[in-house]
């Protein structure tokens, strides 16, 4: 009886196995394209990005614009960033390739937490891109251990996107906000207040895209240049944001806000009256036409420590190719347009108006065409040269981790905690957390 | 013998198939994480640490803010809504009410909506110019708007009044069922001996519900340790950290940083041990002796 028992247990597990193995034959054949590896047919190239009309887009222009060897065959499965990150940290260390993409976007900040935490999951680069063409900070961001793993794409560079009418109103010129301290631009915001009764800032707590701003405009960040050891608390750039910070708050000329469409409602409706950001607001900002020609982009105000710049990244991301199949196909297609084709960046400014970090591509008429919102300012002309000025940083692996941490930490600041008190607590939390 | 042999034989192979896939699917897994929680390093490169993690919980601020979070959230809103719930469904059992079908809907719709939706909505409502602070404004209760979600009091207490609202109709049905099943004569006797309503609604409905309750609570405690979508949603856990849950904690660690899926594990296992003391102890003090 036993021997039936154990006859039929085996069967069963059989057919359970067999389920598995089955179904998983299925799943290579629908996504990589069985008959297409085997015969001449195109490569097939996955990429993952979000964002439809900037990254999507970008992506869908390279593939016409492409012209190399291999023919390829290229599906761009579009996913929130969120989940991007989300799928790559299961995958990835669940040590499988199955349904993974050959190209992926990922953001700057996180480029280094990836690469270490995944040693050989990327393939580099080094042998199709010179770094030398690219924005310095850019390739600092997205390199590890001598090569270079990804393709520098889009720039975060900053700046101060100004209502000049408010600005008027007050009796200031743009001239008077240009290359100007965070110091100077509370001042000016207290008096727009005052004239014109609309903030000058709307932030969001919880968000410290303004700290790190301020950080990398002064070449410093939250590590020291290993990217691991916390520099907190000895750190001059960001005791000087943090007082930045909270004189700004006690200067009531902050609108205070906790998302997106809010912050985009907050100069939209005409609530305040500058937006310290990346140039990837510019789209947001145009979208209320009826304030077209009452905004000029100034570069962002700097802090007063030693080295100290108006240029700054916020955001921005670049393409990594995934250790897999297909890996010399993608890392084909990167180099052939985003890489090394100068017309192909001419036309992402043209249609999208995306600023890339490659500097042999930021030359042409695209780019000194005035904009008639911004009052016909070459707009990306001067975004283009200011990218050049950002000071590289070690963006190191734990940015998002540090950002929680002070984000506490700068609540307990503004209410009262000394800032040696709060900067030092910041300091401890991060060395005993981050390993 | 034989003949009982194979009938238990047989009886074996039905359950063969659950046994296995449940082994598989559920302990191997809550096996693998507790192997995990005793690892630590980021991403792919994990190591052995021993008890480093669990040492680590102790020293960790935001662990302990979560910690303190979550059990907020289940001291204050599982009692609420409980006795609202017994509440709602002793007044929805009357017969003599009017429109019952109704009312009974309009409680129970919340625990339909999707999470997101509804927290979502919770924080427009609860926003600087929402509707709750216009509300307040017009009544001339208060002369500026009150930061719900910005001040660390006022958005635990939007976080509690969004989950209440969330699932005290979804608690009430389980009472409304067990309510048809207590046979009316025992309400009719007790009203022969003069007993007046509040004190058949202690001596009589609220002993007679005493498993369902236990039943409640147990789950709604579960529930509340795991809340997860309505604080990413609504606050995101701030502002600072002072609406942190345990679970988003545990996302942050696994997707938000760096990965460390050793110490998130621990973290998850917290969760674990934390379901097993309270539901320990609401057996000994509500479970009979049995």
């Amino acid at each position: 009886m036993k021997k039936v028992l154990g006859v039929l247990v085996t069967l069963l597990l059989l057919i359970t196995l067999a389920a598995c193995g089955g179904s998983e034959d299925e799943d290579t054949s629908g996504d990589n394209g069985g008959e297409g590896t085997e015969s001449d047919g195109p490569t097939e190239v996955t990429a993952w990005a979000w964002d439809p009309n900037f990254n999507i887009r970008a992506l869908e222009l390279a593939e016409e614009a492409y012209d190399g060897e291999t023919e390829l065959d290229l599906e761009i499965i579009e996913n929130a960033q969120d989940d991007i990150v989300q799928r790559l940290n299961t995958g990835l260390s669940s040590g499988t390739t199955q349904g993974m993409p050959n190209i992926v976007l990922i953001e700057d900040y996180r480029a280094q937490s990836f690469l270490q935490s995944y040693p050989e999951a990327f393939y580099p680069l080094t042998d199709y891109i010179n770094p030398d063409d690219f924005a310095s900070y850019k390739v600092e961001a997205t390199s590890f251990d001598g090569e270079n793993y990804g393709l520098p794409f889009d720039s975060g560079v900053t700046g101060l996107y100004v209502r000049t009418d408010y600005l008027e109103e007050a009796g200031y010129t743009v001239e008077d906000v240009t290359d100007i301290t965070w110091s100077e631009y509370i001042e000016i915001g207290k008096d727009v207040k005052e004239a014109t009764g609309y903030n000058m800032i709307t932030m969001d707590p919880n968000d410290f895209g303004l700290v790190r701003m301020m950080l990398q405009s002064a070449g410093s960040w939250y590590f020291e240049e290993d990217g691991s050891t916390p520099n907190l608390e000895g750190n001059p750039a960001l005791r000087e944001a943090f007082e930045v910070h909270k004189a700004m708050m006690e200067a009531d000329i902050v609108r205070l806000h906790s998302d997106w469409s809010q912050f985009v409602g907050g100069f939209n409706s005409g609530d305040v009256a500058s937006v310290p950001t990346g140039n990837w607001i510019t789209p947001s900002v145009k979208a209320e036409e009826s304030q077209a020609g009452n905004w000029a982009v100034v570069p962002q105000p700097r802090l007063e420590v030693d080295g100290g710049t108006t240029a700054s990244n916020l955001g921005g991301s670049s393409w990594y190719v995934l250790n897999t199949d297909g890996k010399e196909a993608a890392a084909e297609f990167l180099a052939n347009t985003f890489g090394s084709n100068e017309e192909f960046y001419t036309t992402l400014v043209e249609e999208i108006g995306a600023l890339g970090t490659y500097t042999p591509g930021t030359q042409g008429e695209a780019f000194e065409a005035g904009d008639e919102f911004f009052d016909g300012q070459s707009i990306i002309q001067d975004f283009s040269n200011w990218t050049e000025e950002i000071p590289p940083v070690n963006y190191g692996m734990h940015t998002y981790a540090i950002d929680d941490i002070l984000v506490v930490e700068m609540q307990h600041y503004l209410d009262g905690r000394s800032l040696d008190e709060a900067l030092s607590n910041a300091q401890d939390q991060a060395e005993t957390q981050l390993r | 013998m034989k003949q009982l042999m194979k009938k238990n034989n047989i009886g074996w192979l039905f359950i063969i198939v659950s046994v296995i896939a449940i082994g598989m699917f559920y302990f191997y897994p809550m096996f693998d994480a507790l192997l995990l929680s005793f690892q630590s390093g980021m991403g792919a490169n994990l190591e052995y640490v021993g008890f480093g993690n669990w040492s680590r919980l102790f020293n960790d601020p935001t662990f302990i803010q979560a910690l303190i979070n979550t059990t907020t959230y289940l001291m204050v809103q599982v009692p609420i809504m409980i006795v609202l719930a017994l509440f709602f469904s002793v007044l929805l059992n009357d017969e003599t009410l009017k429109f019952r079908g109704f009312f009974r809907t309009a409680i129970f719709l919340p625990a339909v909506t999707s999470l997101v939706a509804y927290s979502v909505i919770f924080k427009y409502m609860f926003s600087g110019d929402g509707i709750v602070n216009q509300l307040l404004i017009n009544l001339n209760l208060i002369d500026v708007p009150i930061a719900f979600l910005s001040d660390g009091f006022w958005a635990k207490i939007v976080i509690i009044v969004a989950i209440t609202w969330r699932w005290t109709g979804y608690n009430m049905i389980f009472y409304l069922s067990a309510l048809q099943n207590i046979d009316k004569s025992i309400y009719e006797a007790a009203r022969i001996d003069g007993a007046s309503s509040f004190q058949q609604f202690l001596k009589i409905t609220v002993p007679m519900l005493k498993p369902i309750i236990l039943f409640t609570t147990i789950t709604s405690t579960i529930g509340t340790l795991q809340i997860f979508d309505e604080v990413v949603n609504i606050t995101n856990g701030g502002p600072g950290n002072s609406t942190i849950s345990i679970s988003q904690y545990i996302y942050d660690l696994s997707f938000k940083y760096t990965p460390n899926f050793g110490y998130a594990a621990t973290v998850s296992y917290v969760i674990v041990i934390l379901v097993i003391i309270l539901s320990v102890i609401q057996f000994k003090v509500a479970g009979d002796k049995e």
